[in-house]
């Protein structure tokens, strides 16, 4: 025969994919890797919190907790924006009371010396 | 018969899991080495796919079944592995000429041949490994890869067509 047919090539096949023999230590080590494997502490998870595994609502929980967060983003800009609105007004309240108040002792004080002047020429005249 | 063995030795015990690995550690082995061409990647597989096993023990009912599990959980582990490590596939062209004629039975034609196995396709190599290796038929092949008979068979075909053509190509007029 000069080319190898599919026979052949069938025995040479079966010939060169015969089984191979394992490492003498392969059950060995299959056994210590899985005691190693089950010598780690399996962290055994709340039977309440495992609704959570299932991906629809697992995503559903992200987005109400993401959508509350932006409402309530929101919301707590707008109080801190009326907060320094308000405290604003009050500044100008006190500012503008203030102001008022000197503007009283102003006038009190020239009325005093008013009198004070009306006082002392009524005195000399009845002395004349 | 089948089922009394893993009656005899319950693979849930240290000792009975010790034996079931051992009586199909060859088969396991061989697939990942005749596929990954590598002995430590193809013993790291072969020991993933017994772990795996232990895992899966209660839903195994026999040997056949453990056998027909291990076949099909090691061809998938295979092309998994393939596909995530991107295996150097060896073209055609690059395996080596070999210089001497090949005997009935020549280690130098053998690790060509196991060569030119490589160079195949993943899935059209796990096939041929199947096939060969375990003395599979079509059906079996289709069954423990998920796919259709036809396919199996027309990837045999071609597999062993090419085989043929490479070795009929590197070894000219020498008788094998």
């Amino acid at each position: 025969m000069t080319h190898p047919d599919l026979n052949q090539i069938e025995k040479q096949l079966k010939n060169a994919l015969r089984r191979q023999n394992a490492p003498a230590d392969f059950a060995e080590q299959v056994l210590a890797r899985l005691a190693a494997h089950n010598s780690i502490p399996q962290v055994r998870r709340d039977p309440r919190w495992s609704i959570f595994t299932q991906p629809l609502v697992r995503w559903t929980a992200i987005s109400a907790t993401a959508t509350c967060l932006v409402i309530g983003g929101i919301h707590y800009r707008s109080l801190r924006r009326e907060r320094a609105k308000g405290e604003a007004a009050k500044q100008q309240l006190m500012l503008a009371l203030r102001i008022a108040g000197s503007k009283l002792q102003l006038a009190k004080a020239k009325v005093n010396e008013i009198n004070a002047t009306q006082t002392a020429n009524r005195s000399r005249s009845e002395e004349e | 018969m089948a089922e009394s063995v893993l009656a005899d030795h319950p693979p849930d015990t240290v000792t009975g899991f010790a034996d079931l690995v051992r009586r199909h550690q060859s088969m396991v082995f061989s697939i990942a080495l005749h596929f990954l061409a590598d002995r430590s990647a193809a013993e790291e597989l072969a020991q993933d796919v017994f772990l795996q096993l232990h895992a899966n023990l209660p839903a195994l009912k026999s040997e056949g079944h453990v056998t027909f599990w291990l076949r099909k959980v090691t061809a998938h582990r295979c092309i998994d592995y393939k596909r995530r490590r991107k295996l150097p596939q060896v073209s055609l062209e690059e395996v080596a000429e070999p210089s001497a004629p090949a005997p009935a039975w020549d280690p130098l034609f053998e690790r060509k041949l196991r060569h030119v196995i490589a160079s195949l396709p993943a899935k059209a190599r796990l096939i041929v490994i199947l096939r060969y290796q375990e003395d599979l038929g079509s059906e079996d092949i289709a069954e423990a890869l998920s796919i259709p008979v036809a396919t199996v068979k027309s990837h045999l075909r071609r597999s062993l067509a090419l085989l043929r053509e490479k070795l009929v190509r590197s070894m000219g007029e020498v008788t094998i």
